[in-house]
C-alpha cells in the first residue's frame, strides 16, 4: 500500500488537475447519459393518452437534442482528460525504468533474463497505464454512473427496480468471476506465443544445419510441440469469449423481460406510466454495459498493482557501486598495481581469482596467459570494474579504483571483450560509438519515419562532410586490419551490421570491437582474448598495429568527441596506453613487459617471454607446441 | 446462425410494441405475460445462437490460422538457401508470427462479426421500413453526416495507428539492444545519450497515441451523441403524427415509438464498431498478401515417400568438370572452370585464402546451391549422376557437409545429434555409439548423458564440446562423402587433442573433402588442391607440393589458416 501511495505520489501527482477536469467532465457525462433515458420516457409519457400533449413532448425532444450535444463534448474531454494522463506516466515510468537499468551493473543482468526486463518496460509499464487511465476513468465512471442509475430507477418504480436487479447482480457476479480466469489465461497465451517464435526463430537461425542433415521433420515436430498447446489454449479461450462473456448482457435482457411482465401489470394495473417501462429499458442497458466495464476495470487494477510492485522492485533494486570518495582523470596512461586481489563470484564456491600481485609502470603491457576458466577475463572485468574489486586490490595511478567514480575511471579506459557486442546500426556508429544516433536502431523501413515534422530533422543523419575523412577513424581502421574487410562490405563503413543487419564473422566482430576501442584513445587498454577469431596472419599485424600505439599514439585531431571530457589528443607523444592483454596464443604475448601465467585463479608463472620460455613449465611447453603446428 | 442472430434480435423491439400497444393498451395481463415469455424465449434464443455462432467461427478461424502458421513454417524450412541469403531472419520471423496473429485476430473477431454487424443493420432497418417507412427516413437523416464523421475520423485512426505500431516496434526494438548490449553502453560512457535516445523514441510513442486518443475519444462520443440526436429528431417529427388531424390516417402509435428507439440504439452500437473492425481487415489483408508472397517462393524439391532411393550405389567417388558459379548474376564468378576427382574412399584436402571459393565447393556438392556451370558427377554402380539431379534430401542422406559454425538447438544432447530422425532418435544405442566415436562419450556422460540440455546455441557447452557434437552428428550418420570444413576458432589445448583425434576418426572409410586448417590434416590427404581466386592452381600430395615451392608453399608458411569464417 506504501508502495502504491509512493507511486502516485511520484507518477500520478503532477496530473491531479487534468484529472479533477476529468472528473467533472465525468460527473455531467453521466448526468448526461442518465437525463436522456429519462427525457425520452418523458416525451412518450406526454405524447401518451394521458400526456400533457404535442407541444410538450415536442419541447423534450428539443431538450433531448440539446443534451445530445453536451454528450458529444463531455464525454469526450472526460475520455482525453484520464486517458492522456496515463499515457504520460507511461511514458515517465518506461523511461526512469530504462535509465535505471542501465545504471544496473553485471550481477543485476546475470540474475534477470533481458526479455524479463523488455517485457517488463512494455508489458507493465502498459498495465500500470490501464490502471491509471482506463481504469481510472472506468473507477470514477463507475462510481459516479452505478448509483446515478440505481436512483434514478428508484425514484421512477422502486418495484422494478427491485426485480430487475436480480437477473442484473447474478450476472455481475458471475462475470467478474469469469474475467479474471480469462485475463490469466491471456496471460499464459502471450507466453506461450512468445515461446513458439522463440522455436521459429532458433529454427530459422539453425537451418543451415537442419538443410545439410535434412532435418526438417524434426523441426516441425519440435514447432508442433509448440503450436498445438497455443492452438488448444485459443480455443479454450473462445469458448469463454462465446459463452461466458454474454452472460451478463443476457442477465439485462432477462431484466428487460421482467419490466415488461411486472411493469406491464403495474401499468394495466394503473401504478405506473408506460413511458417508465422505455425509461427502464434503456437504463438496464446502460447499466448492463457500465457493470461489463466494472469487471474489466477489477481485473485491471489487480494487474495493473501488481505491475507497479514488479517495475518498482527493480527501480528500488540499488546498483550496488561504492561510494565515490576520490576523483580520478586518465589523462595519460597510468600505473598498473594489483595488492592481493583475490575475486570471488557472487553465489560460487571457489574464488576465481587467488592472491594476485603485481605493478605495472604506465605505458607498459601485461600480458594474461591460461586455459579456458583460469581466471583471464576475471581480471578484465574487475580491472573495468564490470564486476567491483575488493577495496584496496586494484590502484590505478596509485588510487583504489573503487574510490572514484565509475565515469571517470571508464572515460579513461577501453575494453574489447572476447566475444563483442555491436549495435543494429552503421559499422561507422558501431565504431564511433557517439552521437545521438548511436545505437539506434531503424525502423522497419530501413529509415525512422520522419512523420512527425518535428522529430525528421533530428532524425536525419547530421552527419557533416568532413567526418568521412575522420583521420582518427581512418587511423583506427587501418590499426585493426578493417580495411579489407570494408572493400567488402557493400556500403561500407555505412553497412548496418548487428542483428538487423549483415552479419560479420566473429574476427570481424572481434576487430571492429577493436578499433572501437582504440578511437577511444584510452590511456588503458583492455584486450580479453580478442585475436581468438582472426587467422595468423591478421594476427601478426594486429600485435604490431597494437605494438605501433606504443611507438606514436594516434594524435589526430579528436572533432565531435564531445562525450570525453578530457581531450585526449593532448597526451604526450611516445607514451602509449596501458595495456593488458589476455591470450592462449604465445605469440600474441611475446612482447609484453610482464606475463602473468594463471590456472585456478592463482599465478603458476610470471616473467618476461623470454624468462618463460627459460624456465621450461607450461607456458614454454605450450609455446613448442604452438610453433610446432605452425611450421 | 447468422440471419437467426439477425432476426432474432430484429423481433425483441416487435415484442416490446406488442406489448405497449396491444396488451397493455387492451390491459390484457394474460396476453402481456405471453408476450413477456416470448420475449424471455427470443432473448435466450438469441444467447445461445450467438454464443455457438461466435464459437463456431472462432474455432474455424484458430484452427485454420494454426495450420497456416505451420505450412508457412514447414515451407520457410524449405526455402533454398538462396532464399535466406536475401532474406533478414527477422522478416521472415515476423511473416510466421505477427503477421499470422494479425490474420488471427481478424478471422476470429473481425471478418465474421462484420457479416453479423452488417446482417443485423440490414434487419433492422429492414424492420423499421415494414413498420414505417417515413419514420425510417426521418430517424436516419443524419445517417449522411453520420458517415462523413465515421470516414473522416477512421482514415485518421488508420494513420496514426500505423504510426503508434512502427514507433511502438522501434522503441522496443531499441529497448531489447540495449539492455542486451548494456555493458558496452557503460564501458564507453553511453548510459545518459542512451537514456536520451530511449526517451526520444518513447517521446514519438507518446505524442502518436496522445493525438489518437483525441479521435478516438471524439469518434466514440460523436457516436453516443448522434444516438441521442436521431431519437429527439424521431420523437420531435413523429410527435405531429400521434395526434392526427383525421384518427387512423397514419399508423403511427406509441409502441411503434418505442419500438423505434429501441431499433435505432442498436443500430449505432455495430456502426460504432464498424469501422474499427474493417481496420483491422485492411491489416490482415496486408499481412496476407506478405503472406502468399513467402509462400509463392519456390522451395527445393524433396523426395516423394515411397521413391525408389537415387543414390543407393553411390560409391563415393565425385568428378567435377569445368566448374563455374557465381552467388547472383552480374557478382563476379567465385569459382572458374574447375576440374577434379575424388575417388572413393580418398580423402581430398582443399587449402587456399579466403574468398578463394574453398566453401562454395562444399555447398555445391551438398546442392546447397545447384545453378552452376559445368559437371558434377557423382559416381553410383548405375552409372554418374548429376548432382543438380538428385532430390536435395536424398542426396544429403549420402553426402553430408559439417559447417565450421556448429548450431545446436536449445534441446539435448540426443535431439542434437538424431536431429529427429526416426532411426536414430529411438535408438540411443547408436547415438552413445556415434559420441564415443567422436570422443565425446566422456564429457557427455559428466553432464549428466543423452538429456543434457545444451541451452541456447549451445552455451552450456564449450566451443570445443560444440564441435565434438557436430562430429557426432556425422559418426551417427555416417555419410558416403564428408564435406568437412574444419574449424578455425581456436579451442585450450586438451580439447583441441580430441577435436583432432575425432577428425582422424571421421576421415576413416570414407571419401572426405576437407577444407583443412590443420597441418596434420592436410599431410593425411591423398590429394590436396589449392586454390586461389576461384580455380585449383596446384593439386597433388603434400611432400610434391611443398617441394615445388609454389602457392601451397606459402600457404604452408603462414599455418593454413583461413582468416574468415565468412565473406
Amino acid at each position: 500500500m506504501k508502495l502504491v501511495l509512493r507511486f502516485f505520489k511520484r507518477y500520478v501527482r503532477r496530473n491531479i488537475p487534468q484529472y479533477a477536469l476529468g472528473l467533472a467532465m465525468l460527473v455531467a457525462t453521466n448526468y448526461a447519459v442518465v437525463r436522456v433515458p429519462t427525457l425520452i420516457g418523458r416525451a412518450l409519457d406526454a405524447l401518451g393518452p394521458a400526456g400533457a400533449g404535442l407541444a410538450a413532448g415536442q419541447s423534450i425532444a428539443l431538450e433531448l437534442m440539446l443534451w445530445a450535444l453536451a454528450v458529444v463534448v463531455v464525454r469526450t474531454l472526460s475520455r482525453v482528460l484520464f486517458f492522456n494522463p496515463g499515457r504520460d506516466v507511461e511514458f515517465r515510468l518506461g523511461v526512469d525504468l530504462f535509465r535505471h537499468l542501465l545504471a544496473m551493473q553485471r550481477p543485476f543482468f546475470l540474475r534477470r533474463r533481458i526479455g524479463e526486463l523488455v517485457s517488463m518496460a512494455t508489458n507493465d509499464t502498459m498495465s500500470v497505464r490501464l490502471l491509471v487511465g482506463f481504469a481510472g476513468l472506468q473507477v470514477f465512471n463507475v462510481a459516479v454512473a452505478i448509483p446515478m442509475h440505481l436512483v434514478q430507477m428508484w425514484t421512477t418504480d422502486r418495484v422494478l427496480t427491485l426485480w430487475s436487479i436480480v437477473p442484473i447482480a447474478l450476472g455481475t457476479a458471475y462475470t467478474v468471476h469469469i474475467v479474471r480466469s480469462f485475463y490469466a489465461m491471456i496471460r499464459v497465451s502471450f507466453e506461450m506465443l512468445a515461446r513458439l517464435s522463440d522455436r521459429v526463430l532458433e529454427s530459422y537461425a539453425g537451418i543451415g544445419t537442419a538443410r545439410a542433415h535434412a532435418a526438417e521433420e524434426a523441426l516441425m515436430r519440435r514447432f508442433d510441440e509448440r503450436n498445438q498447446p497455443y492452438l488448444d489454449l485459443q480455443l479454450r479461450l473462445s469458448s469463454q469469449r462465446a459463452f461466458a462473456m454474454p452472460v451478463l448482457g443476457l442477465s439485462g435482457l432477462v431484466g428487460t423481460a421482467l419490466v415488461l411482465w411486472i411493469g406491464g401489470d403495474r401499468v394495466i394495473a394503473g401504478d405506473m406510466q408506460v413511458g417508465a417501462i422505455a425509461t427502464f429499458t434503456t437504463l438496464l442497458g446502460s447499466l448492463v454495459a457500465l457493470l461489463m466495464a466494472l469487471a474489466w476495470v477489477l481485473a485491471s487494477i489487480s494487474r495493473g498493482l501488481i505491475a507497479i510492485s514488479r517495475i518498482d522492485e527493480v527501480i528500488a533494486t540499488p546498483d550496488d557501486l561504492p561510494v565515490p570518495t576520490a576523483s580520478i582523470a586518465l589523462r595519460q596512461p597510468p600505473s598498473l598495481e594489483l595488492r592481493r586481489l583475490s575475486f570471488t563470484y557472487p553465489g560460487a564456491d571457489t574464488p576465481a581469482l587467488r592472491d594476485l600481485d603485481l605493478s605495472l609502470r604506465p605505458g607498459q603491457t601485461l600480458g594474461i596467459f591460461g586455459r579456458t576458466g583460469a581466471g583471464k577475463s576475471t581480471l578484465i572485468n574487475l580491472l573495468a570494474r564490470v564486476y567491483t574489486p575488493p577495496p584496496g586490490t586494484i590502484l590505478v595511478d596509485g588510487k583504489d579504483i573503487t574510490t572514484v567514480p565509475l565515469a571517470e575511471l571508464r572515460a579513461g579506459l577501453a575494453v574489447v571483450p572476447q566475444d563483442p557486442f555491436l549495435f543494429s546500426t552503421t559499422l561507422r556508429d558501431n565504431i564511433r560509438l557517439q552521437g545521438e544516433r548511436s545505437g539506434h536502431v531503424r525502423g522497419d523501413d530501413g529509415e525512422p519515419a520522419p512523420r512527425a515534422g518535428t522529430s525528421a530533422a533530428r532524425l536525419q543523419p547530421d552527419r557533416p562532410q568532413a567526418e568521412a575523412d575522420d583521420p582518427q577513424l581512418r587511423a583506427v581502421l587501418t590499426a585493426a586490419c578493417l580495411d579489407d574487410d570494408l572493400r567488402a562490405l557493400p556500403e561500407g563503413l555505412d553497412t548496418v551490421v548487428g542483428e538487423r543487419g549483415v552479419t560479420l564473422s566473429g574476427g570481424q566482430r572481434q576487430r571492429t570491437a577493436l578499433a572501437r576501442a582504440l578511437y577511444r584513445k584510452p590511456a588503458l587498454l583492455l584486450l580479453d582474448d580478442i585475436l581468438s577469431a582472426v587467422d595468423q596472419g591478421t594476427e601478426v599485424k594486429l600485435v604490431a598495429a597494437i605494438r605501433q600505439l606504443h611507438d606514436q599514439p594516434v594524435v589526430a585531431g579528436v572533432a565531435g568527441v564531445a562525450h570525453v571530457p578530457q581531450d585526449m589528443s593532448e597526451a604526450p607523444a611516445g607514451l602509449p596506453p596501458t595495456t593488458v592483454i589476455v591470450s592462449h596464443r604465445t605469440s600474441v604475448l611475446e612482447h609484453a613487459d610482464e606475463i602473468l601465467v594463471l590456472a585456478d585463479g592463482r599465478v603458476l608463472e610470471r616473467g618476461t617471454h623470454a624468462e618463460l620460455l627459460a624456465l621450461g613449465g607450461h607456458y614454454a611447453e605450450t609455446h613448442h607446441h604452438q610453433e610446432a603446428a605452425r611450421a | 446462425m447468422i440471419p437467426v442472430v439477425a432476426a432474432v434480435s430484429a423481433l425483441r423491439p416487435l415484442l416490446v410494441k406488442q406489448a405497449i400497444d396491444g396488451d397493455i393498451a387492451a390491459g390484457s395481463a394474460l396476453g402481456l405475460r405471453f408476450t413477456a415469455m416470448l420475449f424471455l424465449g427470443a432473448v435466450m434464443a438469441e444467447f445461445f445462437a450467438s454464443a455457438v455462432q461466435v464459437y463456431a467461427l472462432q474455432r474455424v478461424g484458430y484452427v485454420t490460422i494454426s495450420d497456416l502458421r505451420r505450412a508457412v513454417f514447414r515451407h520457410v524450412l524449405r526455402l533454398p538457401a538462396r532464399f535466406y541469403d536475401k532474406t533478414p531472419i527477422g522478416s521472415l520471423l515476423a511473416r510466421s508470427t505477427s503477421d499470422i496473429e494479425a490474420l488471427s485476430e481478424t478471422l476470429a473477431f473481425g471478418v465474421f462479426t462484420i457479416l453479423t454487424d452488417v446482417a443485423v443493420i440490414l434487419s433492422i432497418v429492414t424492420a423499421m421500413f415494414i413498420l414505417d417507412a417515413r419514420l425510417t427516413l426521418i430517424s436516419l437523416a443524419v445517417a449522411p453526416l453520420l458517415a462523413v464523421l465515421v470516414r473522416f475520423f477512421s482514415s485518421r485512426l488508420r494513420a496514426l495507428q500505423l504510426e503508434i505500431r512502427k514507433a511502438q516496434s522501434v522503441q522496443s526494438g531499441y529497448l531489447a539492444e540495449q539492455l542486451a548490449g548494456v555493458t558496452v553502453a557503460q564501458l564507453f560512457g553511453r548510459e545518459q545519450a542512451t537514456g536520451d535516445e530511449y526517451e526520444r523514441l518513447g517521446g514519438r510513442y507518446l505524442r502518436a497515441t496522445k493525438t489518437a486518443n483525441w479521435y478516438d475519444a471524439s469518434l466514440y462520443s460523436l457516436m453516443d451523441g448522434i444516438s441521442a440526436l436521431c431519437v429527439a429528431l424521431l420523437i420531435y417529427f413523429a410527435a405531429p403524427e400521434l395526434f392526427p388531424a383525421t384518427p387512423a390516417a397514419t399508423g403511427v402509435t406509441l409502441g411503434l415509438l418505442f419500438a423505434f428507439i429501441d431499433y435505432l440504439q442498436r443500430v449505432f452500437v455495430p456502426i460504432r464498431e464498424f469501422s474499427a473492425k474493417l481496420a483491422t481487415i485492411q491489416r490482415a489483408v496486408a499481412s496476407l498478401e506478405r503472406i502468399y508472397s513467402l509462400l509463392d517462393e519456390p522451395a527445393e524439391p524433396r523426395s516423394s515417400p515411397g521413391a525408389a532411393e537415387p543414390l543407393a550405389g553411390f560409391t563415393g567417388g565425385v568428378t567435377v568438370e569445368n566448374l563455374r558459379f557465381r552467388y547472383r548474376q552480374g557478382a563476379p564468378e567465385v569459382l572458374r572452370g574447375i576440374s577434379f576427382t575424388i575417388a572413393p574412399g580418398e580423402i581430398v584436402a582443399v587449402v587456399g585464402r579466403t574468398g578463394s571459393g574453398k566453401t562454395s565447393l562444399g555447398r555445391i556438392l551438398t546442392r546447397t546451391y545447384d545453378d552452376y556451370e559445368g559437371h558434377v558427377h557423382l559416381a553410383t554402380t548405375n552409372g554418374p549422376l548429376e548432382v543438380r539431379d538428385v532430390v536435395p534430401d536424398a542426396l544429403r542422406r549420402h553426402i553430408l557437409m559439417v559447417q565450421q559454425d556448429v548450431f545446436l538447438f536449445n534441446d539435448d544432447v540426443a535431439q542434437n545429434v538424431s536431429l529427429g530422425e526416426p532411426g536414430l532418435a529411438n535408438d540411443p544405442a547408436r547415438i552413445e555409439a556415434a559420441l564415443r566415436t567422436v570422443q565425446a562419450a566422456d564429457f557427455v556422460a559428466a553432464r549428466g548423458g543423452l538429456g543434457f540440455v545444451v541451452g541456447e546455441r549451445g552455451r552450456n557447452l564449450s566451443v570445443g564440446e560444440t564441435q565434438l557434437l557436430a562430429f557426432a552428428r556425422v559418426a551417427a550418420r555416417s555419410p558416403t562423402l564428408l564435406i568437412l570444413d574444419e574449424a578455425t576458432a581456436s579451442v585450450d589445448s586438451m580439447t583441441e587433442h580430441k577435436v583432432q583425434a575425432a577428425i582422424e576418426e571421421l576421415l576413416r572409410g570414407r571419401s572426405v573433402l576437407v577444407i583443412a586448417h590443420r597441418l596434420s590434416t592436410v599431410r593425411r590427404a591423398d590429394k590436396i588442391l589449392v586454390m586461389q581466386a576461384g580455380e585449383v592452381v596446384e593439386q597433388g600430395r603434400h611432400e610434391d607440393l611443398l617441394a615445388r615451392g609454389g602457392v601451397y608453399a606459402e600457404l604452408y608458411r603462414m599455418g593454413f589458416k583461413e582468416p574468415e569464417a565468412k565473406a
